[in-house]
């Protein structure tokens, strides 16, 4: 307890002084809360301060903002090639930028990390690790971390989870994402080894082979896509598993849109209340979001700056528009290939500007990812249809389509629909359109062969591996 | 050649006796009340290990050291802060009003400190002294045990803690003579951190050290198998913590060179006690953790430990 006291008193003082954490006093920080939930059940009043928020002053959150931008664009004019001519090029002096100076610096878009990532790397850090984007929405972008990156995130992962209850000593966590996403992975095997969690990285597998580790395996915490998550449930029905057969109490998945029909599905099947939704994505690790109860997504404002910028003016999104998420990760929770007013391209609505009422309101918070920028449609009546709108109104079919196959575009003002026969069958297109249309689609409908639905719109499931017990053997050479 | 003294030895070991049992039985059965009926408020992370004990003993064998090279205004100063912190920490869930709160503290110190100057000219004036001092003694253990086993010290910690601290104070009291020395710069100095009372000339006291070490065993054992456990554990203190270091003198000679009976107490008790948490141990099987005390029938305090929400604020990125 004295020690942990310590611990705690030199984690705290790293918060306010923006100063590298220890992370071997992080990891230490991390079996105290093991041990603390070991011995109580629970943590302390007042956990939740510990990892740096709800900040519920809107002054001091935003002096809070002011001085870690501040330190984090000092450094990168330093030491990061791409923007100490960005900076130079935008007239603005780090030294002196606030959240209200940021917008005279540029975006940064995922086109400049592809054609330059040399430019991004900061010239004091040595290079450990590189992530790729998995690449479904373009081509990937390679992220190169460093080795404290990776124990800075696992550590402040590992200490969120144990305080929040999302890991415990007795579970055991199985990751269904691709393998790819090396960063995704080797975060959660070093968190689950912080948190004493049991961690099964099987990948993106047949949903068959993921559907027997789930149930042999007593794996109590899912971490998937939602793609995946619609190929697990269908291979579930398909088998007649009910909740009975599983052990799990979570399922988190992110990286896509998740639809309640099929979260209220899976929640059912697998035995789990509710389906979390997180966001987070691999340009701008460490930062990431919660979705609470009422489906506002909150992302943390301690290790990052996030802003919702309009789509057209660039400027901050007003209350009830749409508008793209800007991150800024904060130094020194990025430390190797920073990036400054990070363009996602990821589109949420601003939230009306009345107070929160959720479990998270002392965060601040957006609607849910609708999708891609480059994916928003609008028809000639002036309807803006986004990829959320689309999934949702598709996985409500009757027909259960999960994951939602289909191709919108529009031609002529108009929007026209392409989906996979089994998406309607048994229900009619008559009724399917009826259904579209009540659910904010309005929409000429297309009905291709099922052979072609996985060339209508790739998923993250699409991402399969294959195994020997899955695939056809190989005969001779 | 046996010491003489005004009042007889025997006479002298009775209403020792009586003291100390009635100062173990109070601690004990005060810090189980209090551990019942109120919740400490715990760090958001932190449980009580061996590494603590150790810190703790190490704490504990400067302190005398400490009192040594300090002058006595210095000493009533830390007794000062160490009084308030342990009556404040302990008694805010009990007295709501931080400012009621804290006069009692105050009145109490400060009561003691100015006794402590000037009423000792009198038998009456040092019994007043001592009642008072006895309540911030009891007070301060009782809040210092339940600190430490809510904030999650096993009977396995208390157990070896106990031993350590014997051994401790046997070599301090029969080996160095530190003890001694100790008593004797602070009895009826403010803050003397001793429960006693005075008849006649003689002043008699059981330190809070032992006290502590009792407090915790019997809370230990309550927390870790319950009522029955407790029970024994209480016997434990009041007999072996007590009466059998009182009553020694009446059978082996322990006179310092002061003239003063000086008898390490958790020479008596903490033997024993460590058989007792073995046989606990043995009988019972794995302790309780506070997690699982809390969820049991045996905790009958409200629910204060729960989080509060967090604010809540008009906002949007």
């Amino acid at each position: 307890m004295f020690e942990t006291g310590v611990r705690q008193v030199r984690f705290a003082v790293g918060m306010v002084s923006g100063r590298r954490f220890s992370t071997a006093n992080l990891a230490s920080l991390v079996n105290d809360a093991v041990a603390t939930i070991a011995e109580f059940g629970e943590p302390g009043a007042d956990a939740q301060s510990l990892l740096g928020g709800p900040l519920p002053d809107p002054e001091e959150r935003r002096e809070f903002a002011n001085r870690a931008l501040r330190r984090t664009a000092r450094r990168l004019a330093q030491r990061s090639p791409f923007y100490a001519r960005r900076f130079a090029a935008a007239d603005g002096d780090p030294a002196k930028i606030d959240v209200a100076a940021l917008r005279a610096i540029p975006v940064t878009a995922k086109r400049d990390l592809i054609e330059r990532p040399g430019d991004f790397q900061c010239t004091d850090v040595e290079r450990y690790l590189s992530t790729r984007t998995t690449g479904t929405t373009g081509k990937p972008a390679e992220i190169w971390l460093s080795r404290y990156e990776m124990d800075l995130w696992a550590g402040f992962g590992a200490l969120a989870s144990v305080i929040r209850d999302e890991l415990r000593t007795t579970d055991i966590m199985q990751v269904n994402v691709s393998s790819r996403a090396v960063a995704a992975t080797h975060l959660a095997a070093a968190t689950c080894r912080l948190t004493q969690t049991g961690c099964r990285l099987v990948g993106v597998l047949p949903p068959d082979d993921a559907l027997d580790s789930l149930c042999d395996g007593g794996a109590t915490v899912l971490s998937t896509y939602p793609s995946y998550l619609a190929e697990l449930l269908n291979a579930a029905r398909r088998r007649g598993l009910t909740a009975d057969d599983f052990k799990l109490r979570r399922i988190t998945v992110g990286g896509e849109v998740l639809s309640d029909r099929l979260a209220e599905a899976a929640g059912r099947t697998f035995g789990v209340a509710r389906v979390e939704d997180v966001f987070s994505m691999t340009e701008v690790i460490p930062i990431s979001g919660r979705t609470c109860s009422q489906g506002h997504l909150h992302i943390d404002l301690t290790s990052g700056h996030v802003e919702l910028l309009d789509l057209v003016t660039g400027e901050p999104a007003a209350p009830g528009a749409l508008g793209t998420v800007v991150i800024t990760p904060y130094f020194p929770f990025r430390e190797c290939m920073p990036v400054f007013r990070y363009d996602t391209r990821d589109i949420a609505r601003c939230l009306p500007d009345e107070a929160l009422d959720c479990e998270l309101s002392g965060i601040p918070a957006t609607s849910p990812i609708l999708g891609k920028a480059g994916s928003l449609l609008e028809t000639a009546s002036g309807n803006v249809i986004t990829p959320s709108k689309l999934v949702k109104a598709i996985e409500s079919l009757p027909t259960e389509p999960w994951p939602a196959r289909y191709l919108a575009e529009v031609e002529e003002g108009r929007l026209r629909l392409t989906l996979p026969e089994a998406a309607i069958s048994g229900y009619g297109e008559t009724a399917a359109v009826r259904h579209l249309a009540e659910a904010g689609v309005d929409a000429d409908l297309i009905v291709v062969a099922d052979d072609q639905a996985a060339q209508l719109r790739h998923t993250r499931s699409d991402l399969h591996e294959t195994s020997f017990g899955a695939a056809q053997a190989l005969i001779g050479a | 050649m046996h010491a003489v003294f005004a009042i007889p030895l025997w006479q002298q070991s009775l209403i020792q006796a009586t003291i100390a049992m009635i100062a173990a039985f109070l601690v004990c059965s005060l810090a189980l009340y209090y551990f019942r009926r109120v919740r400490l408020e715990r760090p958001p992370i932190g449980t009580f290990n061996a590494r603590d004990i150790t810190i703790l003993l190490a704490i504990i064998l400067a302190l005398p050291f400490l009192y040594a090279v300090l002058p006595s205004w210095a000493i009533t100063c830390f007794l000062v802060v160490t009084f308030a912190c342990s009556l404040s920490i302990g008694y805010r869930q009990v007295i709501r009003s931080q400012t009621v709160l804290w006069l009692i503290i105050g009145v109490l110190i400060g009561a003691n400190i100015y006794e402590g100057h000037r009423m000792m000219g009198t038998v009456l004036g040092w019994q007043v002294w001592w009642l008072e001092l006895d309540i911030l003694v009891i007070g301060g253990a009782v809040a210092v045990a339940n600190l430490y086993i809510q904030g999650g010290m096993r009977l396995k910690h208390v157990a070896y803690f106990a031993l350590a601290l014997a051994a401790y104070d046997v070599f301090s009291s029969l080996v160095i003579n530190v003890t001694a020395v100790l008593v004797e710069e602070f009895v009826g100095q403010p803050l003397d951190p001793t429960f006693g009372f005075r008849f006649g000339a003689v002043n008699y006291g059981i330190g809070i050290g032992d006290l502590l070490i009792y407090a915790l065993f019997a809370v230990a054992c309550y927390k870790a198998y319950g009522k029955a456990a407790s029970r024994v554990a209480i016997v434990l203190a009041v007999l072996l913590g007590g009466a059998a270091p009182s009553l020694c003198p009446l059978v082996i000679e322990l006179i310092d060179f002061r003239n003063d009976i000086l008898i390490p107490s958790q020479l008596f008790f903490a033997p024993v006690a460590f058989v007792a948490y073995l046989w606990m141990k043995r009988r019972y099987g794995r302790e309780r953790t506070m997690g699982e005390y809390l969820a049991s029938s045996d905790n009958i305090a409200p629910d204060s430990a729960s989080a509060p929400a967090p604010a809540r604020e008009p906002v949007s990125v």
